[in-house]
């Protein structure tokens, strides 16, 4: 093993280690992490803001609907490339 | 290779399918009342369409529901999608800013946007999965002529 790639191997594990570092010191186990804030909101508000009783869909298509444009962007993209890839086969055969 | 199934499967089918499509609709307009809502409702609505293909073939089905038609349906569920999010940015409110009346809660029309997305979705999801569906079955033909 040269020593360009064991400075790089020391290099990723330092950067692992300053990654974890800062993910376990930004974590709080105690109280504050079980406050639940939002979805305490979500259940005490959430008929009153969007007139949906079902809170699932009041949440995915009311406060979160950016993200339900994203899913539907997922679908929509994975289609694209289905029907792309699967008439890619007929029209190398027709060439040839 | 058999196209089409036997005369029991097909008359099963046949009377499911608009059983299902009535179904899959429940489902997308009662979406924010019960449990439900567009994409449950569009992976119905598709799978009523998987069924009748696979039972009575190939050729009616795609007949009666072109590749491009449900291409069309699908673009058309994404793009007044996003068009409906702008629109909420031209009447005042933020992207995707529900606009309309909230309403009287427990009715089918009420809490504003949340039925037009979920019927527009409804859409989009099932011309997506028969997309996706009709895709695999022609590769499959394909690959089963070679």
């Amino acid at each position: 093993m040269s020593l360009k790639s064991v400075i790089r191997y020391i290099l990723v594990l330092l950067l692992l280690v300053v990654l974890a570092v800062a993910m376990f010191v930004g974590m709080d186990f105690g109280k504050e992490y079980h406050r639940r804030k939002v979805s305490d909101y979500y259940i005490a508000r959430g008929v009153k803001d969007t007139g949906a009783i079902n809170l699932v869909t009041a949440i995915y298509l009311n406060y979160r609907a950016y993200d339900t444009l994203g899913e539907a962007t997922v679908l929509f993209v994975a289609v694209l490339g289905v029907m792309y890839l699967l008439s890619y086969e007929k029209t190398r055969d027709e060439n040839s | 290779m058999r196209r089409q199934e036997t005369k029991i499967v097909r008359n099963v089918a046949r009377k499911l399918f608009p059983v299902l499509v009535l179904f899959a609709f429940y489902l997308i307009i009662y979406g924010h009342i019960s449990p439900g809502g567009g994409f449950q409702g569009g992976v119905v609505l598709g799978s009523s369409l998987i069924l009748l293909y696979l039972s009575e073939g190939p050729e009616r089905v795609e007949k009666k529901f072109k590749n491009s038609q449900l291409a069309i349906l699908e673009a058309i569920g994404v793009l007044t999608f996003v068009g409906i999010g702008f629109l909420g940015i031209i009447l005042g409110k933020h992207f995707l800013g529900n606009f309309l009346p909230i309403g009287r809660v427990g009715m089918v029309p009420s809490a504003g946007l949340v039925l037009l997305l979920n019927l527009f979705i409804g859409t989009k999801v099932g011309a997506g999965i028969s997309l996706i569906f009709y895709a695999l079955m022609k590769f499959d033909r394909r690959a089963q002529g070679e």
